[in-house]
Protein backbone atom coordinates (compact mmCIF):
# COMPACT_ATOMS: atom_id res chain seq x y z
CA UNK A 1 0.00 0.00 0.00
CA UNK A 2 2.73 2.44 1.01
CA UNK A 3 5.05 1.29 -1.81
CA UNK A 4 3.39 3.30 -4.58
CA UNK A 5 3.14 6.54 -2.63
CA UNK A 6 5.57 9.43 -2.34
CA UNK A 7 8.02 10.42 0.38
CA UNK A 8 5.59 12.58 2.39
CA UNK A 9 2.96 9.85 2.43
CA UNK A 10 5.55 7.35 3.68
CA UNK A 11 6.75 9.83 6.30
CA UNK A 12 3.17 10.38 7.50
CA UNK A 13 2.58 6.61 7.65
CA UNK A 14 5.85 6.20 9.56
CA UNK A 15 4.89 8.92 12.07
CA UNK A 16 1.37 7.54 12.59
CA UNK A 17 2.65 3.98 13.04
CA UNK A 18 5.33 5.11 15.49
CA UNK A 19 2.66 6.93 17.51
CA UNK A 20 0.44 3.82 17.54
CA UNK A 21 3.44 1.73 18.66
CA UNK A 22 4.10 4.11 21.57
CA UNK A 23 0.45 4.25 22.62
CA UNK A 24 0.39 0.45 22.84
CA UNK A 25 3.86 -0.18 24.26
CA UNK A 26 4.43 2.51 26.90
CA UNK A 27 1.65 1.47 29.38
CA UNK A 28 3.01 -2.10 29.50
CA UNK A 29 6.30 -0.88 30.94
CA UNK A 30 4.64 -1.38 34.35
CA UNK A 31 4.51 -5.15 33.72
CA UNK A 32 8.19 -5.99 33.87
CA UNK A 33 9.43 -9.58 33.87
CA UNK A 34 13.19 -8.89 34.00
CA UNK A 35 13.28 -5.28 35.30
CA UNK A 36 15.04 -2.95 32.87
CA UNK A 37 15.36 -5.65 30.23
CA UNK A 38 12.04 -7.13 29.27
CA UNK A 39 8.36 -6.95 30.08
CA UNK A 40 5.04 -8.33 28.83
CA UNK A 41 4.96 -6.96 25.26
CA UNK A 42 1.57 -7.21 23.55
CA UNK A 43 2.97 -4.57 21.17
CA UNK A 44 4.66 -7.55 19.45
CA UNK A 45 1.25 -8.24 17.89
CA UNK A 46 1.99 -5.24 15.64
CA UNK A 47 5.15 -6.87 14.23
CA UNK A 48 3.42 -8.86 11.44
CA UNK A 49 0.84 -6.08 10.94
CA UNK A 50 3.51 -3.42 10.30
CA UNK A 51 5.54 -5.67 7.98
CA UNK A 52 2.65 -7.08 5.96
CA UNK A 53 0.45 -3.98 5.60
CA UNK A 54 2.97 -1.11 5.65
CA UNK A 55 6.30 -2.53 4.39
CA UNK A 56 9.55 -0.63 5.02
CA UNK A 57 7.92 2.42 6.72
CA UNK A 58 6.19 -0.03 9.04
CA UNK A 59 9.47 -1.86 9.83
CA UNK A 60 11.20 1.48 10.54
CA UNK A 61 8.29 2.65 12.72
CA UNK A 62 8.46 -0.59 14.71
CA UNK A 63 12.22 -0.27 15.33
CA UNK A 64 12.11 3.46 16.11
CA UNK A 65 9.04 3.00 18.34
CA UNK A 66 10.92 0.37 20.34
CA UNK A 67 13.94 2.65 20.68
CA UNK A 68 11.81 5.61 21.86
CA UNK A 69 10.04 3.31 24.36
CA UNK A 70 13.48 2.29 25.72
CA UNK A 71 14.46 5.96 26.04
CA UNK A 72 11.31 7.18 27.78
CA UNK A 73 11.16 4.19 30.13
CA UNK A 74 14.79 4.72 31.13
CA UNK A 75 15.88 1.32 29.82
CA UNK A 76 18.24 2.45 27.05
CA UNK A 77 21.28 0.16 27.16
CA UNK A 78 24.07 -1.04 24.83
CA UNK A 79 21.84 -3.97 23.96
CA UNK A 80 19.29 -1.48 22.58
CA UNK A 81 21.42 -1.36 19.39
CA UNK A 82 20.76 -5.08 18.85
CA UNK A 83 17.17 -4.42 19.96
CA UNK A 84 16.82 -1.78 17.22
CA UNK A 85 18.18 -4.21 14.59
CA UNK A 86 15.96 -7.07 15.80
CA UNK A 87 12.88 -4.86 15.88
CA UNK A 88 13.50 -3.80 12.29
CA UNK A 89 14.29 -7.32 11.07
CA UNK A 90 11.26 -8.78 12.92
CA UNK A 91 8.57 -7.07 10.80
CA UNK A 92 10.88 -7.06 7.76
CA UNK A 93 10.88 -10.90 7.72
CA UNK A 94 7.08 -10.88 7.36
CA UNK A 95 7.33 -8.28 4.60
CA UNK A 96 10.07 -10.29 2.85
CA UNK A 97 8.22 -13.58 3.11
CA UNK A 98 4.83 -12.38 1.89
CA UNK A 99 6.12 -10.09 -0.88
CA UNK A 100 9.15 -12.01 -2.21
CA UNK A 101 9.30 -15.61 -1.00
CA UNK A 102 5.68 -16.73 -0.91
CA UNK A 103 4.06 -17.83 -4.15
CA UNK A 104 0.66 -16.61 -3.06
CA UNK A 105 -0.83 -13.34 -1.90
CA UNK A 106 -1.32 -12.81 1.81
CA UNK A 107 -4.60 -13.67 3.43
CA UNK A 108 -5.70 -15.68 6.46
CA UNK A 109 -8.92 -17.12 5.06
CA UNK A 110 -7.88 -20.78 4.77
CA UNK A 111 -6.43 -23.10 7.42
CA UNK A 112 -3.37 -23.71 5.17
CA UNK A 113 -2.55 -19.98 5.03
CA UNK A 114 -2.97 -19.67 8.80
CA UNK A 115 -0.55 -22.59 9.26
CA UNK A 116 2.00 -20.96 6.92
CA UNK A 117 1.66 -17.66 8.77
CA UNK A 118 2.09 -19.50 12.11
CA UNK A 119 5.31 -21.07 10.82
CA UNK A 120 6.55 -17.61 9.75
CA UNK A 121 5.73 -16.30 13.25
CA UNK A 122 7.75 -19.14 14.84
CA UNK A 123 10.80 -18.57 12.60
CA UNK A 124 10.58 -14.79 13.05
CA UNK A 125 10.41 -15.12 16.85
CA UNK A 126 13.55 -17.31 16.81
CA UNK A 127 15.36 -14.72 14.66
CA UNK A 128 14.38 -11.82 16.95
CA UNK A 129 15.32 -13.70 20.13
CA UNK A 130 18.52 -14.94 18.43
CA UNK A 131 19.62 -11.36 17.66
CA UNK A 132 18.83 -9.71 21.01
CA UNK A 133 19.87 -12.46 23.45
CA UNK A 134 23.62 -12.66 22.59
CA UNK A 135 24.00 -8.89 22.92
CA UNK A 136 22.34 -8.91 26.36
CA UNK A 137 24.37 -11.97 27.39
CA UNK A 138 27.63 -10.26 26.36
CA UNK A 139 26.85 -6.80 27.77
CA UNK A 140 25.06 -7.86 30.95
CA UNK A 141 26.28 -11.29 32.18
CA UNK A 142 24.20 -10.94 35.35
CA UNK A 143 21.01 -11.43 33.31
CA UNK A 144 19.92 -15.07 32.96
CA UNK A 145 20.24 -15.55 29.18
CA UNK A 146 17.89 -18.52 28.96
CA UNK A 147 15.12 -16.72 30.83
CA UNK A 148 15.67 -13.64 28.66
CA UNK A 149 15.66 -15.74 25.46
CA UNK A 150 12.46 -17.53 26.55
CA UNK A 151 10.68 -14.27 27.38
CA UNK A 152 11.65 -12.65 24.05
CA UNK A 153 10.67 -15.83 22.19
CA UNK A 154 7.30 -15.98 24.00
CA UNK A 155 6.60 -12.27 23.42
CA UNK A 156 7.53 -12.47 19.72
CA UNK A 157 5.51 -15.60 19.04
CA UNK A 158 2.48 -15.68 21.35
CA UNK A 159 1.24 -12.10 20.83
CA UNK A 160 1.59 -12.16 17.01
CA UNK A 161 -0.22 -15.51 17.07
CA UNK A 162 -3.04 -14.99 19.59
CA UNK A 163 -3.73 -11.27 19.06
CA UNK A 164 -1.89 -10.48 15.81
CA UNK A 165 -3.81 -13.01 13.70
CA UNK A 166 -7.27 -11.75 14.80
CA UNK A 167 -6.08 -8.15 14.34
CA UNK A 168 -4.95 -8.96 10.78
CA UNK A 169 -8.27 -10.70 10.04
CA UNK A 170 -10.13 -7.63 11.33
CA UNK A 171 -7.98 -5.23 9.30
CA UNK A 172 -8.02 -7.17 6.04
CA UNK A 173 -11.52 -8.63 6.02
CA UNK A 174 -13.58 -6.01 7.86
CA UNK A 175 -11.72 -2.69 7.80
CA UNK A 176 -10.46 -2.88 4.18
CA UNK A 177 -6.71 -2.62 4.77
CA UNK A 178 -4.70 -4.14 1.92
CA UNK A 179 -1.46 -6.03 2.43
CA UNK A 180 1.58 -4.98 0.37
CA UNK A 181 1.37 -6.80 -2.97
CA UNK A 182 3.79 -9.52 -4.01
CA UNK A 183 6.74 -8.23 -6.03
CA UNK A 184 6.54 -10.93 -8.72
CA UNK A 185 2.90 -10.25 -9.59
CA UNK A 186 2.14 -8.32 -12.76
CA UNK B 1 -14.60 -12.82 7.83
CA UNK B 2 -15.52 -16.50 7.44
CA UNK B 3 -16.62 -18.90 10.18
CA UNK B 4 -13.10 -20.19 10.85
CA UNK B 5 -11.82 -16.63 11.21
CA UNK B 6 -14.77 -15.73 13.45
CA UNK B 7 -13.95 -18.66 15.76
CA UNK B 8 -10.28 -17.59 15.89
CA UNK B 9 -11.37 -14.05 16.78
CA UNK B 10 -13.68 -15.34 19.52
CA UNK B 11 -10.82 -17.37 21.03
CA UNK B 12 -8.71 -14.17 20.99
CA UNK B 13 -11.54 -12.20 22.66
CA UNK B 14 -11.78 -14.87 25.37
CA UNK B 15 -8.01 -14.79 25.87
CA UNK B 16 -8.09 -11.01 26.29
CA UNK B 17 -11.00 -11.17 28.74
CA UNK B 18 -9.13 -13.78 30.78
CA UNK B 19 -6.14 -11.43 31.06
CA UNK B 20 -8.34 -9.06 33.11
CA UNK B 21 -6.97 -10.70 36.26
CA UNK B 22 -3.43 -9.64 35.34
CA UNK B 23 -4.48 -6.03 34.74
CA UNK B 24 -6.67 -5.90 37.86
CA UNK B 25 -3.67 -7.06 39.91
CA UNK B 26 -1.98 -3.77 38.94
CA UNK B 27 -4.96 -1.66 40.09
CA UNK B 28 -5.17 -1.24 43.90
CA UNK B 29 -8.37 -2.24 45.73
CA UNK B 30 -8.83 1.41 46.73
CA UNK B 31 -10.03 2.09 43.16
CA UNK B 32 -13.72 1.09 43.25
CA UNK B 33 -14.90 -1.23 40.41
CA UNK B 34 -17.35 1.42 39.10
CA UNK B 35 -14.42 3.81 38.70
CA UNK B 36 -12.49 1.24 36.66
CA UNK B 37 -15.52 0.50 34.48
CA UNK B 38 -16.35 4.19 33.98
CA UNK B 39 -12.82 5.34 33.13
CA UNK B 40 -11.91 2.42 30.87
CA UNK B 41 -15.20 2.48 28.94
CA UNK B 42 -15.06 6.23 28.42
CA UNK B 43 -11.43 6.03 27.20
CA UNK B 44 -12.35 3.16 24.84
CA UNK B 45 -15.37 5.05 23.56
CA UNK B 46 -13.29 8.20 22.90
CA UNK B 47 -10.67 6.11 21.09
CA UNK B 48 -13.25 4.43 18.86
CA UNK B 49 -15.04 7.71 18.10
CA UNK B 50 -11.72 9.37 17.16
CA UNK B 51 -10.48 6.50 14.96
CA UNK B 52 -13.79 5.70 13.24
CA UNK B 53 -15.65 9.01 13.36
CA UNK B 54 -16.75 8.93 9.68
CA UNK B 55 -17.96 5.35 9.93
CA UNK B 56 -19.95 5.99 13.12
CA UNK B 57 -21.42 9.20 11.65
CA UNK B 58 -22.55 7.28 8.55
CA UNK B 59 -24.15 4.54 10.68
CA UNK B 60 -25.95 7.21 12.70
CA UNK B 61 -27.28 8.98 9.62
CA UNK B 62 -29.03 5.90 8.32
CA UNK B 63 -30.46 4.40 11.51
CA UNK B 64 -30.18 6.82 14.41
CA UNK B 65 -33.18 5.96 16.63
CA UNK B 66 -33.17 2.20 16.07
CA UNK B 67 -29.42 1.95 16.64
CA UNK B 68 -29.52 4.07 19.79
CA UNK B 69 -32.42 2.13 21.34
CA UNK B 70 -30.84 -1.22 20.61
CA UNK B 71 -27.43 -0.20 21.93
CA UNK B 72 -29.11 1.24 25.02
CA UNK B 73 -30.72 -2.16 25.66
CA UNK B 74 -27.36 -3.91 25.15
CA UNK B 75 -25.65 -1.46 27.51
CA UNK B 76 -28.26 -1.97 30.25
CA UNK B 77 -27.85 -5.76 29.94
CA UNK B 78 -24.05 -5.44 29.96
CA UNK B 79 -24.10 -3.17 32.99
CA UNK B 80 -26.56 -5.49 34.74
CA UNK B 81 -24.70 -8.77 34.31
CA UNK B 82 -21.31 -7.24 35.13
CA UNK B 83 -22.64 -5.92 38.45
CA UNK B 84 -24.33 -9.20 39.33
CA UNK B 85 -21.04 -10.99 38.57
CA UNK B 86 -19.15 -8.54 40.73
CA UNK B 87 -21.41 -9.07 43.76
CA UNK B 88 -21.91 -12.79 43.17
CA UNK B 89 -18.18 -13.49 42.94
CA UNK B 90 -17.68 -12.15 46.47
CA UNK B 91 -19.31 -15.39 47.72
CA UNK B 92 -16.92 -17.68 45.84
CA UNK B 93 -13.22 -18.45 45.87
CA UNK B 94 -11.49 -17.32 42.65
CA UNK B 95 -11.42 -20.66 40.80
CA UNK B 96 -14.94 -21.89 41.69
CA UNK B 97 -16.33 -18.46 40.84
CA UNK B 98 -14.61 -18.51 37.46
CA UNK B 99 -15.98 -21.98 36.70
CA UNK B 100 -19.48 -20.89 37.73
CA UNK B 101 -19.38 -18.00 35.25
CA UNK B 102 -19.20 -20.60 32.46
CA UNK B 103 -22.82 -21.41 33.34
CA UNK B 104 -23.87 -19.01 30.56
CA UNK B 105 -23.08 -21.85 28.14
CA UNK B 106 -25.72 -24.02 29.78
CA UNK B 107 -28.33 -21.26 30.19
CA UNK B 108 -28.02 -19.82 26.67
CA UNK B 109 -29.47 -22.81 24.74
CA UNK B 110 -32.45 -22.83 27.12
CA UNK B 111 -33.07 -19.12 26.48
CA UNK B 112 -32.71 -19.76 22.73
CA UNK B 113 -35.50 -22.32 23.06
CA UNK B 114 -37.63 -19.73 24.86
CA UNK B 115 -37.10 -17.45 21.85
CA UNK B 116 -38.32 -20.45 19.75
CA UNK B 117 -35.00 -20.81 17.95
CA UNK B 118 -33.37 -24.05 16.91
CA UNK B 119 -30.49 -25.39 18.95
CA UNK B 120 -28.28 -28.02 17.27
CA UNK B 121 -27.43 -31.42 18.76
CA UNK B 122 -23.75 -30.50 18.92
CA UNK B 123 -24.53 -27.38 20.97
CA UNK B 124 -26.46 -29.46 23.52
CA UNK B 125 -23.56 -31.95 23.77
CA UNK B 126 -21.08 -29.09 24.21
CA UNK B 127 -23.26 -27.39 26.83
CA UNK B 128 -23.57 -30.72 28.66
CA UNK B 129 -19.81 -31.14 28.72
CA UNK B 130 -19.26 -27.62 30.02
CA UNK B 131 -21.88 -28.31 32.74
CA UNK B 132 -19.95 -31.47 33.70
CA UNK B 133 -16.81 -29.31 33.82
CA UNK B 134 -18.47 -26.84 36.22
CA UNK B 135 -19.81 -29.66 38.42
CA UNK B 136 -16.37 -31.32 38.51
CA UNK B 137 -14.83 -28.08 39.79
CA UNK B 138 -17.44 -28.07 42.61
CA UNK B 139 -16.39 -31.52 43.90
CA UNK B 140 -14.68 -31.15 47.25
CA UNK B 141 -15.96 -27.58 47.60
CA UNK B 142 -19.75 -28.02 47.67
CA UNK B 143 -20.03 -27.13 51.38
CA UNK B 144 -18.34 -23.76 50.75
CA UNK B 145 -20.77 -22.70 48.00
CA UNK B 146 -23.17 -20.00 49.13
CA UNK B 147 -26.70 -20.27 47.71
CA UNK B 148 -27.22 -16.49 47.54
CA UNK B 149 -23.94 -16.10 45.64
CA UNK B 150 -24.90 -18.94 43.31
CA UNK B 151 -28.31 -17.40 42.53
CA UNK B 152 -26.72 -13.99 41.92
CA UNK B 153 -24.22 -15.48 39.46
CA UNK B 154 -26.92 -17.57 37.78
CA UNK B 155 -29.01 -14.40 37.28
CA UNK B 156 -25.92 -12.68 35.86
CA UNK B 157 -25.34 -15.58 33.47
CA UNK B 158 -29.00 -15.49 32.33
CA UNK B 159 -28.76 -11.75 31.58
CA UNK B 160 -25.45 -12.30 29.79
CA UNK B 161 -27.06 -15.02 27.67
CA UNK B 162 -29.80 -12.58 26.59
CA UNK B 163 -27.08 -9.97 25.90
CA UNK B 164 -25.17 -12.40 23.66
CA UNK B 165 -28.31 -13.38 21.72
CA UNK B 166 -29.29 -9.73 21.19
CA UNK B 167 -25.73 -8.72 20.29
CA UNK B 168 -25.61 -11.57 17.80
CA UNK B 169 -28.83 -10.31 16.18
CA UNK B 170 -27.94 -6.62 16.15
CA UNK B 171 -24.36 -7.10 14.93
CA UNK B 172 -25.80 -8.48 11.66
CA UNK B 173 -27.94 -5.37 11.13
CA UNK B 174 -25.75 -2.51 12.37
CA UNK B 175 -22.14 -1.41 12.06
CA UNK B 176 -20.09 -3.30 14.74
CA UNK B 177 -17.73 -0.36 15.35
CA UNK B 178 -20.68 1.95 16.07
CA UNK B 179 -22.27 -0.61 18.39
CA UNK B 180 -18.97 -1.04 20.25
CA UNK B 181 -18.32 2.71 20.59
CA UNK B 182 -21.87 3.37 21.83
CA UNK B 183 -21.92 0.45 24.29
CA UNK B 184 -18.68 1.78 25.79
CA UNK B 185 -20.14 5.28 25.97
CA UNK B 186 -23.38 4.16 27.68
CA UNK B 187 -21.75 1.67 30.08
CA UNK B 188 -19.11 4.28 30.93
CA UNK B 189 -21.81 6.87 31.64
CA UNK B 190 -23.93 4.49 33.80
CA UNK B 191 -20.84 3.54 35.81
CA UNK B 192 -19.81 7.17 36.17
CA UNK B 193 -23.26 7.98 37.60
CA UNK B 194 -23.05 5.14 40.17
CA UNK B 195 -19.44 6.07 40.98
CA UNK B 196 -20.51 9.67 41.58
CA UNK B 197 -23.27 8.41 43.89
CA UNK B 198 -21.10 6.09 46.02
CA UNK B 199 -17.92 8.19 45.93
CA UNK B 200 -18.76 11.86 45.20
CA UNK B 201 -15.08 12.85 45.03
CA UNK B 202 -14.72 10.47 41.99
CA UNK B 203 -11.42 11.22 40.23
CA UNK B 204 -10.02 13.10 43.21
CA UNK B 205 -10.57 10.04 45.41
CA UNK B 206 -8.04 8.00 43.46
CA UNK B 207 -4.40 8.13 44.53
CA UNK B 208 -3.06 8.41 41.01
CA UNK B 209 0.27 6.88 40.06
CA UNK B 210 1.91 5.66 36.86
CA UNK B 211 0.85 2.06 37.46
CA UNK B 212 -2.85 2.87 37.86
CA UNK B 213 -2.88 5.13 34.78
CA UNK B 214 -1.02 2.54 32.67
CA UNK B 215 -3.30 -0.30 33.82
CA UNK B 216 -6.46 1.69 33.08
CA UNK B 217 -5.22 2.50 29.57
CA UNK B 218 -4.21 -1.13 28.93
CA UNK B 219 -7.67 -2.24 30.05
CA UNK B 220 -9.34 0.39 27.88
CA UNK B 221 -7.38 -0.49 24.70
CA UNK B 222 -7.33 -4.25 24.92
CA UNK B 223 -10.27 -5.46 26.99
CA UNK B 224 -12.83 -2.81 26.07
CA UNK B 225 -12.03 -1.20 22.69
CA UNK B 226 -10.25 -4.04 20.88
CA UNK B 227 -11.82 -7.18 22.39
CA UNK B 228 -15.36 -5.77 22.38
CA UNK B 229 -15.15 -4.59 18.76
CA UNK B 230 -13.53 -7.84 17.61
CA UNK B 231 -16.24 -9.75 19.47
CA UNK B 232 -19.04 -7.87 17.69
CA UNK B 233 -17.43 -8.41 14.26
CA UNK B 234 -17.01 -12.14 15.04
CA UNK B 235 -20.61 -12.41 16.29
CA UNK B 236 -21.76 -11.43 12.80
CA UNK B 237 -20.44 -14.72 11.45
CA UNK B 238 -20.77 -17.03 14.47
CA UNK B 239 -24.00 -18.09 16.09
CA UNK B 240 -24.75 -17.12 19.69
CA UNK B 241 -24.44 -20.67 21.05
CA UNK B 242 -21.03 -21.44 19.55
CA UNK B 243 -19.73 -18.00 20.60
CA UNK B 244 -20.78 -18.68 24.20
CA UNK B 245 -19.15 -22.10 24.20
CA UNK B 246 -15.88 -20.52 23.04
CA UNK B 247 -16.22 -17.89 25.81
CA UNK B 248 -16.17 -20.75 28.33
CA UNK B 249 -12.47 -21.18 27.50
CA UNK B 250 -11.89 -18.13 29.71
CA UNK B 251 -11.47 -20.35 32.75
CA UNK B 252 -8.86 -22.44 30.89
CA UNK B 253 -6.82 -19.34 30.03
CA UNK B 254 -7.22 -17.92 33.55
CA UNK B 255 -5.86 -21.15 34.97
CA UNK B 256 -2.90 -21.02 32.57
CA UNK B 257 -2.12 -17.45 33.73
CA UNK B 258 -2.38 -18.53 37.37
CA UNK B 259 0.08 -21.37 36.85
CA UNK B 260 2.59 -19.71 34.49
CA UNK B 261 2.69 -15.98 35.31
CA UNK B 262 5.04 -14.58 37.97
CA UNK B 263 3.52 -13.86 41.41
CA UNK B 264 3.98 -10.09 41.02
CA UNK B 265 1.57 -10.10 38.07
CA UNK B 266 -1.13 -12.59 39.01
CA UNK B 267 -2.38 -14.57 42.01
CA UNK B 268 -0.69 -17.98 41.74
CA UNK B 269 -3.01 -20.99 41.34
CA UNK B 270 -2.21 -24.62 42.11
CA UNK B 271 -4.89 -26.58 40.26
CA UNK B 272 -6.27 -29.66 41.97
CA UNK B 273 -7.44 -32.78 40.14
CA UNK B 274 -11.12 -31.65 40.11
CA UNK B 275 -10.20 -28.37 38.45
CA UNK B 276 -8.15 -30.22 35.83
CA UNK B 277 -11.05 -32.57 35.09
CA UNK B 278 -13.33 -29.52 34.84
CA UNK B 279 -10.95 -27.86 32.38
CA UNK B 280 -10.72 -31.07 30.34
CA UNK B 281 -14.54 -31.21 30.01
CA UNK B 282 -14.68 -27.55 28.97
CA UNK B 283 -11.99 -28.07 26.30
CA UNK B 284 -13.85 -31.18 25.05
CA UNK B 285 -17.09 -29.19 24.88
CA UNK B 286 -15.32 -26.55 22.79
CA UNK B 287 -13.80 -29.12 20.42
CA UNK B 288 -17.23 -30.67 19.85
CA UNK B 289 -18.64 -27.25 18.93
CA UNK B 290 -15.73 -25.94 16.83
CA UNK B 291 -14.57 -28.99 14.86
CA UNK B 292 -16.64 -29.78 11.80
CA UNK B 293 -16.89 -33.55 12.30
CA UNK B 294 -19.05 -34.17 9.23
CA UNK B 295 -16.37 -32.54 7.05
CA UNK B 296 -13.61 -34.51 8.77
CA UNK B 297 -15.60 -37.70 8.20
CA UNK B 298 -15.99 -36.85 4.52
CA UNK B 299 -12.23 -36.19 4.20
CA UNK B 300 -11.37 -39.51 5.89
CA UNK B 301 -13.87 -41.38 3.68
CA UNK B 302 -12.42 -39.72 0.58
CA UNK B 303 -8.92 -40.80 1.58
CA UNK B 304 -10.09 -44.36 2.20
CA UNK B 305 -11.56 -44.44 -1.30
CA UNK B 306 -8.34 -43.09 -2.83
CA UNK B 307 -6.36 -45.67 -0.79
Amino acid sequence: MADKKGFFYRAAVFAALTAVYLIVSVPFKVMEIIPGFTDIRPVSMLMPVYGIFFGIPGCMAYAVGNLITDIISDSLKWSSIAGFAANFIGPFCYYLFWTRLSKQSFDLRKPKNILIHTAVIAVDALIVAGIITPSVALSYPEVNSWVFFSVVLANSSLFPFFIGIPLIILMQDELDFSPIKRKNTT
Amino acid sequence: MNKLQANICLVCVTLLWSSEVIIFACIPDSVVPFATTAITNLIASALLFICFFKRIKAAFKSEKKKLLLRVLLLSVLNFGYNNLYQYGLDYFDVSTGAFTLSMTVVILPVILLMYKRNVGKRTWISAGMVLLGILSSYLGRISSINLYGFITLAAGCAIRAVFIIKLNDYSREHDPVSISALISLFVGTFSLAVWLFIQPATFAAIEWNVQIIASLFIYAYFIVAFAQTLNIFAQRRANAASATIIYSLEIVFSLIWGVTMPANLVEQVTPDVFMLIGVAFIILGNLVEIIDFSRLKAIVKGRERIG
